[in-house]
């Protein structure tokens, strides 16, 4: 058997549908048709003297209300950058008090499914990866992915933030939902993605040997007969075909032996992505951590240098 | 720089005996239904539902790999959310090839959310006032639960289970001899409010928003805290034992650990994190395989380490 000679070499399986700019550009026209009716409600509990958090809520596709934690500073004058934090796969979302504390109007979302956002849409985990997987139009990920989007609108929606200085940050689901957050929300003016999931899932499938890619070996095990299914309607929610209509300053971080969101796939990813302002970080000796404890610092730079907060 | 001693509290063993004398009274009353759709060629998967303190019924994944055993077995304890894994996230799935794989979820965690569905953050200082009602009585006793039901199953190598987690499988291994190997990467329950002081950082910055809250109840809290203590429970690990310590915000630091480590009654080794899940996980694996007499499981990206 003969293989690509590194990850960088890879070549991915994913192929672009051809009407995938006019499928979501149908499902960003549904969701915009439907009013976000937020509340943001203060939480003495959660904030601080520097700090003021609200627990958020607004409707997206489907009419589910989502949840968020939303943290600003509580002296601000003048407007402030937003910041769309999004999350990984099981991870609670954050309250992004530290992000409030560097001056950003920050929002970070819980899509269906999380805590707060499951009241009437709760596939579990394992269970998210593949519910409703063999269609393109009832896949988890369609309302999932529009949920994240929402969070633009949420921050547009309030006068303290600047719409001119908006961006996106998350780590591993996170990182891929900062490739679908720009893609899809052209409002978005820097990202930076982490280890990113929901990239090449078809190919991460054979690549690594766990949850959560794994959930989808869980269930062409059981339904082999769905696997065309399954990966046209994949290729319709993947990052990689997404990554062409991101056109943000960007940067990528990946770990050379992540065994959960594999570097193949993340290299894949990297070319994909259409920015001309776009740098892939891709550090040896990492797994998904995709060496965090330094690059944090970078992300950090990085936003400052374009959000400006 | 010196740091305050650990102090623990004159009732710690007695308020313990006392929780895991009330689990003892309830029956486990398993109900164990197979999840095909987890099954595979090389292992079969359960759900599990037991009963524990409260009553409450609890959840867990059993991996029982197909073939003769009896298995070695590791127990995965819940790290801080709502979402217990089948296996943790990044280690070799194939792992459950040659191990019976058992992996819980305690009360207000995903699938054992009924009654008590908990909140991410809140549940740290969920009944914090006082040990006999903060939440983590009810969640020590569950994890002592599961270790009980796994280590009845026949298919388990009683003289081969480990625990692996965070703070909780150290607890576990204090007050349930039956754990014979521990993986133990501490996040919360060791010299928390002291820890909480020096960060933002979520979950320990729960403990600052409620004692912001509340701050006439910070006596109260500490002497709860001393109770829950990873070094309160050292001295009644037997395990064989390796500590993890990470200097990172979700971690607790070498230097703080160290006095834990020391008061294990087995042998126990200290690890520093190298900010790698990478090289923390392969070196956990190796560690952990070599001492249950067992090839490393991998993951196919772990697999060039050369230690």
């Amino acid at each position: 058997m003969t293989g690509p000679a590194t990850a960088a070499d890879f070549v991915t399986s994913v192929k672009r549908p051809d009407d995938i700019d006019a499928f979501w550009d149908d499902v960003l026209a549904r969701t915009a048709a439907i009013p976000l009716d937020a509340e943001a409600v203060f939480d003495p509990l959660r904030s601080t003297p520097l700090v003021d958090v609200y627990a958020v809520h607004y409707t997206s596709l489907d009419h589910v209300r989502i949840a968020g934690w939303y943290a600003r500073p509580a002296n601000h004058t003048g407007q402030l950058p937003g910041l769309l934090i999004v999350p990984g796969y099981t991870m609670e979302p954050i309250i992004p008090k530290v992000w409030a504390a560097k001056g950003y109007a920050a929002f970070s979302v819980a899509p269906r499914g999380k805590l707060r956002s499951n009241g009437q849409f709760n596939p579990g985990y394992p269970g998210l990866l593949t519910y409703g997987i063999v269609d393109r139009n009832t896949y988890a990920y369609r309302g999932f992915y529009m949920d994240a989007c929402r969070g633009v609108d949420f921050l547009l929606s309030r006068d303290e933030v600047d719409g001119a200085r908006l961006g996106v940050t998350g780590h591993s689901q996170g990182g891929g939902l900062a490739i679908v957050v720009p893609a899809l929300r052209p409002e978005v003016t820097v990202s930076t993605s982490g280890a990113p999931y929901l990239c090449g899932f078809m190919d991460a499938i054979d690549l690594t040997d766990g949850y959560p890619y794994y959930e989808i070996n869980d269930y062409l095990r059981l339904n082999p007969e769905s696997r065309q299914q399954v990966t046209d309607t994949l290729a319709y929610f993947d990052g990689i075909n997404l990554a062409p209509r991101v056109t943000c300053p960007i940067i990528v971080n990946i770990g050379l032996q992540d065994s959960t969101c594999p570097p193949e796939t993340g290299y894949a990813l990297f070319r994909a992505i259409g920015s001309e302002d776009k740098r892939l970080y891709d550090y040896d000796g990492h797994g998904h951590d995709a060496n965090n404890a330094v690059h944090a610092g970078i992300i950090d730079a990085f936003l400052a240098q374009h959000l400006q907060p | 720089m010196t740091t305050p001693a650990y102090e623990r509290p004159a009732d710690f063993d007695a308020f313990w005996q006392s929780v895991l004398d009330e689990l003892a009274q309830l029956p486990m009353a398993p109900d164990v239904e197979e999840v095909p759709l987890r099954s595979s060629d090389f292992a079969n998967v359960y759900g599990v539902r037991l009963t524990s303190i409260g009553p409450y019924r609890i959840f867990g994944y059993l991996s029982i790999p197909r073939g003769q055993g009896p298995f070695p077995a590791r127990y995965f304890l819940p790290r801080y959310g709502s979402v217990s894994d089948l296996v943790p996230q990044g280690t070799a799935n194939g792992q459950r090839r040659r191990y019976v794989t058992f992996s819980l979820s305690v009360r207000g965690q995903r699938r054992a959310d009924s009654p008590y569905a908990a909140s991410f953050p809140g549940q740290l200082t969920d009944g914090i006032d006082d040990p006999n009602t903060y939440i983590y009585r009810g969640i020590i006793a569950d994890c002592c639960r599961g270790l009980e039901y796994l280590a009845q199953r026949p298919e388990v190598d009683t003289g081969r289970i480990a625990a692996i987690g965070t703070d909780l499988s150290l607890i576990t291994a204090a007050l349930c001899p039956r754990v014979t190997h521990l993986v133990s990467t501490p996040v919360i329950h060791h010299r928390a409010l002291e820890r909480a002081a020096a960060t933002q950082a979520y979950p320990l910055e729960e403990l600052n928003d409620y004692l912001r809250m509340y701050p006439d109840r910070r006596d109260l809290v500490a002497n709860t805290l001393a109770h829950y203590d990873l070094a309160g429970f050292a001295p009644t690990v037997e395990a064989n034992t390796l500590l993890i310590a990470d200097s990172g915000a979700n971690g607790v630091r070498a230097d703080y650990l160290e006095a834990v480590a020391q008061a294990i009654n087995g042998p126990a080794e200290l690890h520093e994190s190298e900010h790698s899940n990478y090289r923390d996980g392969t070196f956990a694996e190796v560690w952990l395989s070599e001492r249950l007499g067992m090839d490393p499981c991998l993951p196919p990206h772990w697999q060039g380490w050369a230690g």
